[in-house]
């Protein structure tokens, strides 16, 4: 059993290379954090991390939604009430949203005063700003989509904060929503941002923003006396 | 590319260097935690998505009862034909459908409910009096009161909906109970 097991991996890992990939991946070298500093280089981690629990919730979630103005409150409370682990599904999704955006910023705080940010890394640095935008974008739709009271008034306030905008703010207000007042076009609308565009702009831009941190290796901790 | 020499690929990860497998270091042990504690948190979140995914194959049926009236407006012998509204709740969709049923009682005590469709083709069958036999007009199917087959094409007895008494009120549920 063992004996085929091992063979079987061999088999993959002549073919694919695996060893090397896990080699870049898991065993690369990287610099050293003393005491809880080496906390700090986890962020980055915990925001995937949280990101892939939203991916696997809310394609749980959307098994059982509809984005429709008669229907959504009403399946986000069966969702709620009726389906088994409702509750805890659509809670991890929701706090998992707040806490993406908590640890986006964090992470991006580590890297702004650890200057990570510096040559050679400004791709990476772009990249991951690029994602905090993408991530703000998904809190914005997925905000909408209970279709409660606060879902509505939230973005009826958010839509009319980008009307203000000078000389096209109207165009993109109704842009937005859809229609010139908020309706059922808004929500199908979020509901398409929210589960089907950010999401494929988000796994790339992670490949990317990986891609490039593996790439460059992660930066020292600065130092005392160290430019 | 000397992707394809094979000279890491018979072990997987750190772990098979270590030359002792008795001696555990602050590596392995570290590993060993992360890959531990990694697992738990995976099995946790992943039996609660399956949980959620699976659980229409585990959930308890609603059963819709349908009120049909006192039963003691039914005549034993004379088979009626009544018509209801069945609220049926759909998920996060409640609707409402027009139906009806053949109900037939010979005593007056337990009553019988028929889907009102023939087991042929779907025809609404209809009773006639003189035979006492429920017959289709579109195939001349014919049916004895107690939803056996006379003569005609029907593959199968009449379908049934279970029936129950509450309080003196006949209820039905209108879902057939196929009769092998």
């Amino acid at each position: 059993m063992r004996e085929r097991a091992t063979q079987a991996y061999a088999w993959v890992c002549e073919r694919t290379g695996l060893d090397k990939i896990w080699t870049a991946l898991m065993e690369r070298k990287i610099p050293e954090a003393k005491g809880w500093t080496g906390l700090l280089f986890t962020l980055g981690s915990a925001t995937m991390m949280i990101f892939t629990v939203q991916a696997v919730t809310g394609f749980l979630l959307a098994t059982n939604y509809v984005p429709s103005p008669d229907h959504a409150y009403d399946s986000v409370r069966y969702i709620d009430s009726q389906v088994l682990f409702g509750r805890v599904v659509r809670g991890l999704h929701h706090w998992g949203a707040t806490f993406m955006v908590v640890f986006a910023v964090l992470h991006m705080l580590r890297v702004y005063f650890m200057g990570s940010y510096k040559y050679p890394r400004e791709a990476t640095w772009m990249a991951g700003v690029g994602l905090l935008l993408l991530v703000l974008g998904f809190s914005f739709t997925g905000y909408l989509l209970p279709w409660d009271q606060k879902a509505y008034w939230a973005t009826v306030v958010g839509t009319t904060i980008a009307g203000q905008t000078p000389v096209v703010g109207s165009m993109i207000a109704d842009i937005l929503r859809g229609s010139d007042a908020m309706g059922a076009p808004t929500l199908t609308r979020f509901y398409a941002l929210h589960v089907l565009l950010l999401p494929a702009l988000t796994a790339g831009l992670i490949g990317v923003h990986l891609f490039l941190v593996i790439w460059h290796g992660i930066s020292a901790p600065p130092k005392r006396d160290a430019p | 590319m000397s992707g394809a020499d094979g000279a890491g690929c018979g072990c997987a990860g750190k772990g098979c260097a270590e030359k002792s497998p008795e001696e555990i270091g602050r590596r392995t042990f570290l590993t060993r935690a992360i890959v531990a504690l990694g697992a738990v948190i995976t099995a946790a979140l992943s039996a609660t998505g399956i949980g959620y995914f699976v659980s229409p194959a585990f959930q308890r049926r609603d059963e819709d009862w349908v009120d049909l009236g006192p039963a003691g407006t039914f005549k034993a012998g004379s088979p009626a034909l009544v018509e209801f509204t069945q609220r049926k709740r759909d998920a996060w969709v409640t609707s409402e459908r027009r139906s009806s049923a053949w109900v037939v009682t010979s005593d007056g005590k337990t009553f019988t409910a028929f889907d009102p469709r023939c087991t042929h083709l779907g025809c609404p069958y209809r009773w006639d009096a003189g035979t006492s036999r429920f017959v289709c007009p579109c195939h001349t199917a014919i049916f004895k009161p107690d939803g056996g087959i006379v003569s005609g094409p029907a593959p199968r007895p009449l379908d049934q909906y279970a029936t129950k008494l509450e309080g003196g009120r006949l209820m039905i549920m209108p879902k057939a109970e196929q009769k092998a």
